[in-house]
């Protein structure tokens, strides 16, 4: 209801012309106002189904415009303490059927589970990593970027609002707590009501622009919002991430028992 | 001619005024538009398939000197204090505006590959600055685990470090230098600090360098006026001879400017250039005027100016034409500071001949003649002098002719066969004092560790996934441990290292498995293994994208041109290996293109020598009419060119831009000696008709010049002999030997042939 309500000041705002769409706007915070954590939270708390299963396209390109195209067959599903998410690779041809397995805690303090299925060698592996600041298979996000950071994390100041592709977004930025993070802060734009990170803008321990991604579009898929093209780019290495999903399915109720060693190793 | 020349010494102050605007004029455009070329990048002919070929390989593979930092500590670099020092070092380079993020390498940023029995782990070797005896330990045993690391980065004593900092082209300046040694001051003690890497040495060389110049040149330049005052016993004629060549210096830099072209480092040495030919046109035309006044007493200073000209406009006109022709052979040159170094000393030899014939006349007949009453009463006192000596040592030569000849063709054969000897060598290192402290950190790190240079030998097929063949891997493999065989390559890194250590540790560390993966699939999947577990930047390093083209970088124990041709020397070997996999092999590195640079301008000087040669035999026998002028004209060069490189061959000093640019003088100051000489004879020749009095007259008028000049030039460049700067030794001691063997190829075997021959004497 409070959400709701600061969302109807806005719209008067923005309707009686105070704000134009070109610059982010100070915000006069009152008690209407949502706050940064909460517009965080809400973007972290919007459904997104029980189970997905997806085609992930992924490009990568380096600063010479040489480029190198991954086609990853993903399953996701969430178990409420731990997601689990299993990929196998359909091409490049000679990693088909690698697969790649990742169970992500809800719990803060606890890391991640990775396995790794090379069918060369025909054996499941660990794998781990101190950082999550490595960058995934190569691209340019880390695996920090691909689970979701708990709004805790963070201290969130909004500083703004801005239209992004006609939509109006909340543009809040957010400073790690903890010292040793990857970035210094990250700002993102947030479409209001559909709580969709449309872009997001990350800066390094010397708030230097590290990377920027830009949503080319989402989807609205049995009812959830889902990013189906994105591209990152990574300024400081002048490297760029191409993420497209495809035959995309919510809620078909993935079997528990597919996310396990032995099915990794059964491949496509 | 003649009468222009006459008119214009007639109205000295004209000649004066004109001269004065023409230098200011350049002056003016020196001043605005002057600009050094420190950009080595920017000597190399950049259309050549070599330098092409490895300017793309260093783009494909972010191919970039390093900045080599390292720490030592001499209880061993395993404690809280020297790990924070790598890890606050890291972080600030890393923040350096010219140095980019991920182009530092130390034992805070490398990634640490190690197996266990269900998986593989990348992680860094710290993070948190370690600090209870168990987490040092465990980071030593890590690290002792590690061959990518061990003898890497840190020595096998475990007392030595390394950082290294990739610097992108061009970013190095002196600032830097400063900077980077600031920086690493401020980590002293207990840790020693040492800084490498051809960034420093090129560095260092750019600053040191014109430094040393700086301070030499004055003396040299002094030197030269005295000994000058004392040849020409005159202020006057010293100040104007040196007038001519300050002047004519002037005009080359000025039309440098003018015409918008920087000035690289080769265009240093035209000063040198015309310091050596300059002063030759002022020393003969004050010693016609000598000898003239001599023979006329109380002659007025207008008629003593114009029987300098009637005597010397020919000789001074031929010697600078043929002198400038053979500078501008150098347009032949392959590299462009080379083309426009013969360009601009030709123009500048022309501005000296000029300037020589028109300022000398004027000032004689603006300022009186020279010295008049003391030359006449010295004369007196002393008769025969050194004319006295001119004229016996021509005698003695025509006594000893069989001895002269056998003589020279001893010292000619001797030298052609110290010339097979001679070796190019593109190393800035060895340009150093063996003892000063670029030489000595280099050493101590190369004692250490790999090597403080590097040879990147590229391969390329046309097959995308060529190199995750294991055929191709083997024999990358192969290759790089044969090289490592060679005392010269410390140690080498490639995209082999990377597989061979995933290889073993995703089969929990059995040695058995430090090998190259079976097939090419389970290449991949390590390789994309790899990719997820860590930070595979680095592997970008290493190969391409498409898997077509693989980078592997040979670590060198010095960067003179020896060591590398070694190393391509093995890797030549697996050329036709390679290639019967469809694989070629190229070369890539700021080493190699050095190499490649360094032979270009050699066989550019060696061609260009030639075709000078050729020209000027031409342009003698047009000049004076007959073949054999021109066969007989260079004979001072060619003995000069033969003996400096038989010289440098014998004594071992390699061939490097500058010492190969120094034979150029040969042509310059060779046929300015043979022409003042034969013109002499010619006109001697014609009055006396007799040999004896011919030889006893050019010996004494030109022979005499020719030692004067001689001499001057060789008392100011054994000056550079004090240098504290070697190369610039070297550059001293082969002017001055340059310049005496000419001077006794032209009155020695010369002479001996004119003779023999009947030069001028048959009808």
């Amino acid at each position: 209801m409070k959400t709701i309500g600061a969302l109807a000041v806005l719209i008067l705002v923005v309707a009686a012309g105070f704000v134009s769409a070109e610059e982010p706007h100070g915000l006069d915070v009152t008690a209407e106002e949502p706050s940064g954590l909460e517009l965080v939270e809400n973007v972290y708390n919007r459904p997104d189904g029980e189970d997905m299963q997806s085609r992930l396209t992924m490009t990568l390109m380096n600063s010479r415009g040489d480029t190198r195209v991954r086609e990853i067959l993903q399953f996701m599903k969430d178990f409420g303490d731990v997601e689990k998410k299993m990929m196998f690779f359909e091409s490049p041809a000679d990693v088909r059927n690698t697969s790649f397995m990742n169970w992500s805690y809800t719990a803060v303090d606890t890391d991640d589970n990775q396995w790794i299925f090379l069918p060369a060698l025909k054996k499941v592996k660990r794998i781990s990593s101190d950082s999550k600041g490595d960058y995934f298979m190569g691209s340019d996000f880390t695996y920090d970027d691909l689970g979701d950071r708990h709004p805790s994390s963070d201290t969130h100041t909004i500083l703004g609002r801005e239209d992004v592709n006609d939509e109006p977004c909340y543009v809040v930025e957010s400073v790690p707590i903890e010292e040793e993070y990857i970035y210094g802060r990250t700002v993102s734009w947030i479409v209001e009501d559909k709580w969709v990170v449309v872009k997001k803008d990350f800066y390094d321990e010397d708030d230097e622009l590290l990377k920027t991604l830009t949503v080319d579009e989402y989807r609205d898929i049995s009812g959830y919002w889902v990013v189906t093209h994105s591209t990152t780019h990574h300024v400081q290495r002048d490297h760029t991430t191409i993420m497209a999903l495809d035959d995309i399915q919510l809620d078909t109720g993935i079997a528990e028992n597919k996310f396990t060693e032995r099915m990794m190793t059964r491949g496509l | 001619m003649y009468r222009l020349l006459s008119s214009l010494t007639n109205r000295p102050w004209l000649v004066f005024v004109a001269v004065l605007g023409v230098s200011v004029a350049f002056l003016i455009a020196a001043a605005g538009n002057t600009r050094m070329e420190t950009d080595l990048d920017e000597y190399m002919p950049k259309d050549h398939p070599a330098f092409i070929y490895s300017d793309e390989a260093e783009e494909w593979f972010d191919i970039d000197d390093g900045i080599i930092i390292a720490l030592e500590h001499p209880d061993g670099i395993y404690n809280h204090g020297t790990l924070s020092k790598i890890k606050d070092l890291t972080k600030e380079l890393e923040r350096h505006d010219l140095i980019d993020r991920g182009d530092v390498t130390s034992l805070y940023t490398v990634d640490n590959i190690t197996g266990s029995e269900d998986g593989l782990d990348v992680r860094s070797f710290y993070s948190k600055v370690p600090e209870t005896e168990l987490e040092l330990d465990a980071l030593r045993r890590g690290v002792r685990a590690n061959d990518m690391v061990r003898g890497r980065l840190v020595s096998e004593d475990e007392t030595v470090t390394l950082i290294v900092a990739e610097l992108g082209d061009d970013a190095f300046s002196q600032e830097f230098y400063h900077e980077i040694l600031d920086l690493t001051a401020a980590y002293e003690g207990p840790e020693k600090l040492y800084v490498a890497g051809r960034p420093i040495v090129e560095g260092t060389m750019a600053y040191l360098a014109p430094k040393d110049m700086k301070r030499m040149v004055p003396i040299v330049l002094l030197i030269i006026t005295a000994v000058l005052a004392l040849v020409l016993r005159s202020p006057k004629s010293t100040f104007f001879t040196l007038l001519v060549v300050v002047l004519s210096t002037l005009w080359t830099f000025g039309l440098m400017a003018w015409l918008g072209i920087p000035i690289y480092a080769v265009s240093t040495m035209i000063p040198v250039m015309l310091i050596a030919i300059g002063v030759a046109d002022g020393i003969h035309i004050y010693g016609h005027l000598g000898l003239y006044q001599r023979v006329t007493p109380g002659v007025s200073a207008r008629d003593g100016a114009s029987e300098m000209i009637r005597g010397m406009w020919k000789p001074v006109v031929m010697t600078s034409v043929t002198t400038a022709v053979g500078f501008i052979s150098l347009l032949t040159s392959d590299v462009y500071p080379i083309k426009y170094f013969g360009m601009f000393t030709a123009f500048g030899v022309m501005s000296a001949m000029v300037l020589s014939l028109v300022l000398i006349p004027a000032g004689v007949v603006a300022f009186g003649l020279p010295g008049a009453g003391k030359a006449t009463a010295k004369a007196k006192a002393k008769p025969e002098g050194s004319d006295g000596i001119a004229v016996a040592f021509g005698r003695d030569v025509m006594r000893h002719r069989k001895l002269t000849i056998a003589v020279t063709v001893v010292v000619v054969v001797i030298s052609a066969m110290g010339a097979t000897k001679i070796w190019i060598n593109s190393s800035f290192l060895e340009k150093f004092e063996r003892d000063s402290d670029i030489v000595l950190t280099d050493a101590f790190i190369n004692e250490r560790f790999g090597g403080t240079s590097t040879l990147n030998v590229i391969l390329d097929s046309s097959d995308d996934g060529a190199m995750k063949r294991p055929d191709v891997l083997r024999l990358m493999d192969e290759m790089q441990t044969e090289s490592e065989m060679l005392e010269e390559v410390g140690d080498s890194f490639g995209l082999a290292d990377y597989l061979r250590r995933i290889n073993k540790v995703m089969h929990a560390d059995d040695p058995a498995f430090d090998t190259i993966p079976e097939s090419a699939e389970l290449v991949a999947q390590y390789l994309l293994l790899y990719e997820m577990s860590g930070d595979p930047e680095t592997l970008w390093r290493t190969v391409d994208y498409d898997f077509a083209k693989s980078n592997i970088t040979l670590q060198l124990k010095g960067d003179d041109s020896k060591t590398i041709n070694r190393a391509i020397g093995v890797v030549e070997e697996f050329r036709p290996l390679f290639e019967d996999l469809g694989v070629s092999v190229n070369y890539a590195g700021s080493g190699y293109k050095g190499l490649i640079f360094t032979d270009l301008i050699l066989k550019g000087q060696v061609k260009s020598l030639i075709l000078s040669l050729g020209i000027i035999v031409v342009l003698l026998s047009l000049m004076f009419r007959r073949i054999s002028a021109g066969l007989i004209g260079v004979i001072p060069i060619t003995i000069t060119a033969i003996v400096s490189f038989g010289v440098m061959g014998l004594l071992g000093i390699p061939l490097s831009t500058t010492t190969a640019l120094i034979s150029s003088i040969a042509i310059g100051v060779g046929i300015d000696y043979a022409v003042h000489f034969m013109e002499r004879f010619r006109v001697a020749a014609k009055r006396t008709g007799d040999v004896v009095a011919t030889i006893a007259d050019a010996m004494h008028h030109s022979g005499r010049a020719i030692m004067f000049n001689a001499v001057v030039v060789i008392a100011g460049f054994l000056v550079l002999l004090f240098s504290a700067f070697p190369p610039n030794r070297v550059l001293g001691a082969l002017v001055s030997g340059n310049m005496f063997i000419s001077l006794l190829g032209t009155v020695t075997i010369m002479v001996v042939v004119m003779v023999q021959t009947k030069f001028y004497f048959k009808k």
